[in-house]
């Protein structure tokens, strides 16, 4: 069993996935991709589905780059890169509006503006451009999973703490309240994500470095 | 091959692929998303006359349930008369009403007005008095979050309720949208006309209050009538208002 997980734990894989999930998460460790974990990380299902939405477009436009990187002309390689990403943007985007009316209109701009997010664009350039259509695969994922993880945290925080909810159930008795409970409208605002995103910055850099 | 030749070949190659995949995605979903607004639509209208409840979520099939049994579309020309099906071809505008056992209980104009970024689209309800606001909403806009995109939140739509497009001698005045809170800048015999606005968005209120200002304007003949005469007629077979693109 231990041989196994050694085994795990050693493969390229393995570490792609730490590395994006952990050592080097996106949000937390390379301060990208932070306008959207502001915006749309007052609900939490708002937020999941985001995180599912650049998920998609990080992992299939580095596969694409990936599949495509020795046919590339390098004087047109970032329009080319811009160009994949933002056909798979628009076409989550359509899919959203399609099937997810209403958590569409709330995530409003910001399914868009992933054409924009540093993380895709970093991850094609950086990874996509220079390794095999596999680990660019798996990379994608796990940075888009990484970026998730962050922001699924920060919107349960702020939900449960700014409305009393988790996925849009109550879960603060309505006896607190009577009380004189009171929801913390500051977690509402963007000044709220920015302190809870903070504070998981610091936790994880506390942790890495003990 | 030279360089420049095979860039080229290359981009043209990328283009044609991206924008076949773009008219795949936009084609074969159109048909959903066009039944998904059509409802969100319908729903606007029931949370105009507080039927449903802004913020939550309905099931589509009990929207349009709802929709069916209390709202009726009808067609008025520019004189404010309702129009029925003989009626010889003229320019129309479509008019909700909300009815209850058969009674009307407010009138509901569609609002298409400027914003600052685009078109901003929504309803408004007129109780029938006609001079008195039930409620506003917006489905459409493409303010900015946070700032004029405010305008499709509860705390800006609910300032809309019990408001009055009359000043206090019967004059239409349509309402506005002021700068700030109403209750610190605006004179308090004029404050029936006013609406809070929303910090940041200046311009956002600006053109929505002109945009406010131009459709009652053009529903004034039927707001008069209910101001004057009560109920408007309904004509036994009522011309059904033209769907709205």
């Amino acid at each position: 069993m231990s041989t196994a997980i050694v085994k795990i734990t050693r493969t390229q894989t393995y570490r792609t996935v730490a590395d994006a999930l952990w050592q080097n998460n996106p949000i937390s460790k390379q301060v990208l991709g932070i306008c959207s974990s502001l915006a749309v990380t007052v609900q939490m299902n708002t937020a999941i589905v985001m995180a599912l939405a650049l998920t998609f477009v990080v992992a299939f436009s580095n596969l694409v780059i990936s599949l495509m990187r020795k046919i590339i002309p390098r004087n047109i390689r970032i329009i080319v890169e811009v160009a994949v990403i933002a056909t798979l943007v628009i076409i989550a985007d359509e899919v959203l509006k399609a099937f997810m009316f209403n958590i569409s209109k709330q995530l409003s701009v910001f399914v868009g503006l992933i054409i924009t997010n540093c993380i895709v664009m970093g991850r094609a350039e950086t990874c996509a451009m220079s390794n095999a259509p596999y680990p660019a695969f798996v990379d994608g994922l796990a940075n888009g999973i990484g970026y998730g993880s962050v922001l699924v945290g920060v919107s349960f925080f702020r939900e449960l703490l700014g409305a009393g909810k988790i996925l849009g159930f109550a879960v603060v008795p309505q006896a607190f309240y009577d009380m004189g409970y009171m929801n913390m409208g500051l977690m509402l605002l963007a000044p709220g994500a920015f302190i809870v995103i903070g504070l998981f910055v610091w936790l994880e850099h506390a942790l890495l470095k003990s | 091959m030279s360089d420049g030749v095979k860039t080229i070949l290359f981009a043209t190659i990328l283009c044609l692929v991206c924008s076949l995949l773009l008219t795949l995605a936009s084609t074969g979903l159109n048909a959903f998303q066009q039944e998904n607004a059509r409802v969100d639509r319908q729903k606007n209208i029931l949370q105009a006359v507080g039927v449903v409840a802004p913020g939550r979520t309905y099931p589509a099939d009990e929207i349009k349930a709802l929709y069916q049994s209390t709202i009726q579309c009808i067609s008025v020309n520019a004189e404010g008369q309702v129009l029925s099906a003989e009626a010889a071809p003229q320019k129309t505008m479509p008019l909700y009403l909300y009815l209850q056992d058969e009674q009307v209980q407010a009138y509901i104009v569609p609002v298409d007005s400027r914003g600052l970024w685009g078109r901003i689209y929504g309803y408004l309800a007129l109780d029938t008095d006609g001079s008195t606001v039930t409620g506003f909403s917006v489905y459409q806009h493409s303010e900015t979050p946070g700032l004029g995109g405010e305008i499709e939140n509860q705390w800006f739509q609910r300032n809309f309720v019990g408001k009055r497009i009359v000043d206090t001698a019967g004059d239409f005045v349509s309402i506005k949208i002021a700068k700030g809170a109403v209750k610190n800048m605006i004179r308090p015999d004029l404050q029936p006309n006013y609406v809070d606005g929303i910090s940041g968005a200046t311009m956002t209120g600006k053109f929505l209050t002109e945009g406010l200002q131009g459709i009652l304007q053009t529903y004034e003949p039927v707001s008069v009538h209910f101001r004057t005469q009560g109920m408007l007629k309904l004509p036994e077979n009522a011309l059904v208002c033209q769907p709205q693109s």
